[in-house]
């Protein structure tokens, strides 16, 4: 909260009414005679064209699913394919107005927006830049299998090349706008505009309001579409994403042209259903999907219900809210009624709707009603029409056949190349900005007032006669975060960081303070207590080409993030085939003190996702090195911090944090203390623990302790652990985290496997109990202790002469314990 | 009250005991005295007897398992006794250490690299010996053998300082052994590791067959494999690394023990007037080489690869047939012994050892400084013994045959002659003086007189 807003208890406690003003709902009532000198012949003509195809499209679709063959050819379609059949006009009306500055992004039901804004953008695009485009896609290899007896115009060129592409996407071609690893709920091919469809539910609610950030903060000229379902407003992040899209402070906060709302729409694809369910008199209660604007801001979102089985009436409502993008005036929100005929997915037997239903709706099909409207106003004839019909017809035909020719359309070869998917997981870049631009700071970098304190600092805890410098003057963990990134945001334009209490506040834990004198709102600033939509709208500002850190103030908030950390975060990156990068880093702040739902440790929660780089430093000199890698890269980093070290000083790299920029490579373990006869491998904060348990071994039992603090938890080399293991024959493994399922399992297990004969004794894994973590009073009896460590040595490594244990490591505690699952 | 039988301490190495038989079964009557339980160390079998009167409440192993000593095995109490308390936990090996761990009692354990070695409180877990992975690769290294090794590991594990220790203290490979060892595929005899000194490429055997070789065995014929018991085991390992690793020889002789027989008859005689003592021939035997032993101190004695120990005392070993198998157990300090008390204390050490209860630690190669094996009751005339190694010379008596021989009087007629067959280890003794010795046994024999009895 900026002290610039005053919070006055005489007017914020006063009597009044909320007047909540109007949605508007169908109000387009003209037909294409009314329109004729808005749109030209070719325009109205075409849109006919357009929805002609999603719909043939989609039948084809729907014959492959249900009969196993088109037009006389079998093909076994296996994979999903949730079809829009009914949609077109909603589809082609909200992607005629965008250009391909415009991004859209998607549902599960996407089919028909994604070849609605392909057909837009191909439309729109000159001849030469659409061709630079094709050929410049996977090296000119899909234009190449269309190209190929091609005869008829660049445009019709390009219908080929979005057919083709689309579909085997869908069939999961390695000719496909995303090599076949999209498939049908995640395609999308970006040249275009087209932006991932998603296969979660509301999926795209904050992505979308990321990429609008992005468009934003970096300039760029654009608005956003969100396709969302009618159902995907009983989702959470969804109206996560349309409060953060809402934010005062765009308006109220930030400054000259960064001053203004969000360029996003939230279009609702509403076909009245979510699967079986009816959103309207069942499932959800705003009988009218727009009146969700109202709860949203004053503004009422400038949501309004359109017609979507009239595509003019949904491109007038965009022709009129793109006017308030303008000026600034997003988030906006369209409920765009619609139906489709076919099913959820084809598997299913409509059991949910009568059959009279669907025939009323069928009835007024959009086509039919659109292609008579052509007729009456003289712009075509059934002749004309049936043209049409027959190029689509052979459109998808043509397309149908080269995408299922295992020669021209193969799928990935993975026996001869084993590693293809697993060399798209990460992009590996190294780049210091995402993009050049201008650097839009508040001061020079020196004249900040926490470089100058920090500049005051003790950067090795030290002094000459080991004697530790007092807290203040330490250079302290927050120091070397801070340094790493304020390093960044004056170097990167694209940088953004945001969260809970990051500006003023300067972050809960202190570690962004200074940053707010640095950085103007829209570089830095306060999201809403919404974890979904900071890490959501982080992964859209990313995939858009930008560099982005959100934060989670506590670690047990992850699972408020969870779908953005376990499905979309990790997954963009091999699911676009390679063609996007995902520079975030999300930083997530480890607690203790605060109780069960304040202080886990879920580090092995994100390691066990395929498709995130997850760190864990513990010292400051190892904080700013990898903060430093972490921002160099390209990929997504989860970046844990415990609570439990902000404060502390360097008390190993005896040179003391450099002041320079330098970076620790991701994946890389560090020996904080050579020893000879056990290793110790820690993660996290428990390295301090484990130092002081090595000083007992050695003084008390004369063993030797070496520790390797893992740093990284993915990717992790093991070589620098089987080294050490060679020497000492013994490893006990350390962390925060529950010990069961923990991270550490999966270490012990590797390096059983891989130094199984160098083993002494089993890899002894100490982490919390499988409780909840109690008072902080209590916490002692939860996280692991020196003395846990000495105990576990002693039972399961190798007995410690005249050793009292505390603990009960036994087998049959162990033994115990799992089978009460405690 | 219940009251707990448990696995009895035999000998101060036992760590654990396999359980052999069960007499008893559970809700079974028993009586103080009757048998429980059979048990066996690696070298000796043992019989357990019920302590009072009740009903066999519970056994809590099953025959073939290997029992940590002191662990509970049973209950005996009257109906409606509890027993669950006493019931191992769990692993039973572990329970004990979780005791210890519960209830924060200190374990006598060893620091990490100093010296002595201590075992923990158990030791190998359901007969088999755990070893971790790095003390086996060392030991495959270090061509150690694994079989005697004491792991002083959790729950008894071998662990790397055991095998280091080994190394220290054990039997090891000269470096040109171990150069031939790699060069020709070789490997060190089989069996434990209990000698000192270092293995000489003379010591080198070729490896036993592998699988392979036996392949096609079958479908020739029928046959059984029987498991080796452990005392079968030991008795294997020690033959066949004493025909490999020493240079053994047998020189016979006889002896005329007309006298000797006249002894025996005089004791038979006096055993009608309440004689106590039945002085054998065996009994006679010994006494004649105990006394031959203390004249030729050379054969009273172990050979230790770099030196040669000869014991003052004679520990006369007697090879003694037991149900389960050949025991060589030693009679301490036999030279002082009487021809009556050595005949006694023979008799005890002969019936311990049948019955299994003999002591484990006097039955041990290293016990004995010489050892006598009587096949004369079988009727055999001659026989080469085998050495207990590092004892270097073994005494075989064979049956008694009459033979023609010249009499006192000038006249020829038959004489009873008993044979001697002396395997000795020509590396240690030569040919000379070895039959030096024998021929002094058979002096002693012959020189026996009535005032020994």
């Amino acid at each position: 909260m900026p002290k610039t807003q005053f919070i006055n208890p005489a007017e914020a406690r006063k009597s009044k009414t909320l007047n909540l003003g109007t949605i508007p709902v169908n109000v387009y009532n003209k037909s294409i005679k009314d329109e004729l000198s808005r749109f030209s012949k070719d325009d109205l003509v075409r849109i006919y064209r357009d929805m002609l195809i999603i719909r043939e499209f989609e039948t084809m679709l729907n014959l492959i699913k249900t009969k196993e063959e088109f037009n006389g050819v079998a093909y076994t379609h296996p994979g999903p394919a949730h079809l829009s059949i009914g949609q077109e006009a909603a589809a082609v009306g909200m992607a005629y107005k965008l250009d391909i500055d415009d991004y859209i992004f998607g549902s599960h039901r996407s089919h028909g927006e994604i070849l609605a804004k392909g057909l837009s953008a191909i439309q729109k695009l000159d001849d030469d830049i659409l061709y630079k485009i094709m050929k410049n896609f996977f090296d000119g290899r899909i234009l190449s299998i269309v190209e190929k007896g091609h005869k008829g115009d660049m445009k019709s060129l390009g219908l080929k090349f979005l057919i083709y592409g689309t579909l085997a996407e869908v069939f999961a071609r390695e000719t496909g706008f995303n090599k076949g690893l999209g498939g049908s709920m995640h395609a999308f091919f970006t040249p275009f505009g087209i932006y991932p469809n998603n296969a979660i539910v509301g999926g795209s609610g904050d992505i979308a309001v990321g990429a609008a950030l992005y468009k934003k903060v970096n300039r760029k000229s654009g608005i956003v579409v969100a396709n969302i379902g009618d159902a995907s407003l009983g989702c959470g992040p969804v109206w996560e994403g349309m409060s953060f899209a809402a934010m005062d402070q765009y308006h109220e906060l930030w400054e000259g042209d960064m001053q203004g709302g969000l360029p996003i729409i939230f279009n609702i694809m509403n076909n009245q259903y979510g699967m079986g369910g009816q959103t309207c008199g069942e499932t959800m209660g705003y009988t009218i999907a727009a009146r969700v604007g109202a709860a949203v801001n004053r503004e009422n979102m400038y949501a309004e219900r359109v017609d979507g089985y009239n595509p003019l009436a949904v491109i007038d409502a965009y022709e009129r809210k793109m006017q308030l993008m303008e000026e600034k005036k997003g988030p906006i929100l369209l409920d765009v009624l619609t139906y489709r005929y076919s099913g959820h997915s084809p598997s299913d037997s409509s059991s949910y709707r009568s059959k009279e239903e669907v025939e009323a709706w069928e009835s007024v099909d959009s086509i039919l009603s659109y292609g008579k409207e052509l007729i009456e106003a003289g712009l075509a004839d059934q002749f004309t029409l049936d043209q049409i019909k027959k190029e689509t017809d052979d459109l998808i035909m043509g397309s149908f056949k080269l995408s299922i020719d295992d020669q021209l359309s193969p799928r990935m070869d993975l026996v001869a190349n084993p590693g293809l998917i697993g060399d798209m997981m990460y992009s590996n870049g190294s780049v210091d900005a995402m993009e050049e631009g201008p650097l839009d700071t508040l001061m020079p970098l020196e004249e900040n007032p926490r470089v100058k304190q920090i500049a005051r600092k003790e950067r090795y805890a030290f002094d000459d006669k080991r004697k530790p410098y007092s807290a203040m003057k330490q250079y302290q963990f927050r120091d070397g975060i801070f340094e790493a990134i304020v390093d960044r945001f004056y170097k990167d334009s694209t940088l953004v960081a945001y969260g809970e209490e990051n500006r003023d506040w300067g972050g809960a834990f202190a570690v962004y303070r200074g940053l707010t004198e640095a950085l103007p709102y829209h570089r830095l600033f306060n999201s809403p207590i919404s974890e979904g939509a900071i890490v959501g709208t982080a992964i859209g500002y990313g995939m858009c080409g930008g560099r982005v850190i959100p934060e989670i103030m506590y670690c047990d908030f992850l699972g408020r993030a969870g779908d953005e950390v376990f499905n979309q975060l990790p997954k963009w990156q091999a699911m676009s085939g390679n063609l996007i990068k995902m520079p975030v880093v999300l930083r997530v702040s480890v607690g203790s003190k605060y109780g069960a739902q304040h202080s886990q440790d879920w580090s092995s929660l994100v390691a066990h996702i395929p498709g995130i780089k997850v760190v864990f430093p513990a010292t400051p000199y190892d904080a700013k090195g990898l903060m430093n890698a972490a921002l160099q890269g390209t990929d997504p980093v989860i970046y844990l911090e415990s609570q439990r070290l902000y404060g502390i000083g360097e008390e190993f790299h005896k040179e003391g944090v450099p002041e320079e920029y330098y970076e620790i490579p991701l994946g890389e373990p560090d020996i904080k203390r050579p020893g000879e006869d056990i290793t110790i491998l820690t993660i996290g904060a428990t390295l301090y623990r484990a130092m002081e348990a090595a000083k007992q071994l050695e003084d008390q039992y004369g063993m030797s302790a070496e520790i390797i603090d893992a740093r990284s938890l993915v990717p992790f080399n093991y070589e620098l652990v089987l080294e050490s293991l060679k020497k000492t024959g013994r490893i006990l493994l350390l962390s925060d985290a529950s010990e069961r399922g923990s991270y550490l399992k999966d270490m012990a297990h590797n390096i059983t496997e891989l130094g199984f004969d160098d083993l002494d004794a089993p890899p002894v894994v100490v982490g919390s109990r499988n409780w909840i973590i109690p008072a902080y009073e209590l916490e002692d009896y939860f996280f692991p202790q020196p003395s846990w460590i000495v105990d576990a040595i002693h039972e399961k490594i190798v007995p410690l002469k005249n050793h009292t244990s505390t603990q009960n490591f036994t087998s049959g505690e162990q033994l115990r314990r799992s089978r009460l699952g405690v | 009250m219940a009251v707990v039988v448990i696995m009895p301490r035999q000998g101060q190495s036992v760590e654990s005991c396999i359980l052999t038989e069960w007499y008893k079964e559970e809700g079974e009557q028993v009586s103080k005295g009757d048998l429980l339980f059979a048990y066996e160390t690696d070298k000796a079998a043992f019989e357990e007897e019920a302590p009072n009167d009740g009903l066999l409440l519970a056994r809590f192993f099953l025959e073939g398992d290997e029992v940590p000593v002191l662990q509970n095995v049973a209950v005996i109490g009257v109906e409606g006794d509890s027993v669950e308390e006493f019931r191992p936990q769990g692993d039973p090996d572990r329970s004990l250490k979780e005791e210890v761990a519960n209830e924060g009692v200190v374990v006598e354990a060893e620091p990490v690299t100093p010296e002595p070695l201590a075992t923990v409180s158990v030791s190998q877990s359901n007969g088999r010996t755990t070893i971790s992975p790095r003390a086996r690769k060392l030991a495959c290294k270090k061509r150690v053998m694994l079989e005697n090794l004491q792991g002083t590991g959790p729950g008894g594990r071998i662990i790397e300082r055991d095998v280091l220790e080994a190394i220290r203290h054990g039997k090891r490979l000269t470096p040109l052994a171990k150069k031939k060892m790699e060069a020709e595929g070789l490997t060190v005899p089989a069996g434990s590791n209990e000698e000192c000194g270092r293995y000489r490429t003379s010591d080198l055997v070729e490896p036993a067959p592998s699988a392979a070789g036996t392949a096609g065995l079958e479908g020739r014929g029928s046959y059984s494999d029987v498991p080796l018991s452990n005392v079968r085991k030991i008795i294997a390992g020690a033959m066949q690394r004493s025909l490999q690793n020493s240079a053994q020889l047998t020189h016979h002789m006889s002896a005329n023990v007309s006298g000797m027989l006249e002894l025996r008859r005089q004791v038979k005689a006096r055993q009608k007037d309440g004689y106590p003592y039945n002085i054998t021939l065996n009994d006679m035997a010994c006494y004649a080489a105990i006394r031959s032993l203390k004249l030729h101190p050379g054969a009273n004695a172990h050979f230790l690869g770099e030196s040669i120990r000869q014991f003052s005392q004679v520990n006369l070993g007697l090879a003694v047939d037991t149900d389960r198998g050949l025991m060589v157990p030693a009679l301490l300090n036999a030279d002082l012994l009487s021809l009556p008390g050595l005949s006694v204390s023979l008799k005890e050490m002969a019936d311990r050892s049948k019955q299994g209860s003999i002591s484990p630690d006097l039955i041990v190669p290293e016990a004995a400084s010489f050892t006598v094996s009587n096949l004369g009751n079988y009727g055999v005339e001659m026989f080469t013994p085998v050495i207990n190694l590092p004892q270097v010379a073994i005494l075989g008596v064979n049956t008694i045959i009459l033979r023609p021989a010249a009499l006192p009087d000038g006249n020829f007629g038959f004489q009873p002659f008993m044979g001697l067959s002396l395997t000795y280890d020509h590396r240690a003794i030569d040919g000379g003086p070895a039959t030096l010795f024998l021929a002094e046994i058979k002096n002693q024999i012959e020189s026996l007189t009535t005032d020994l009895l």
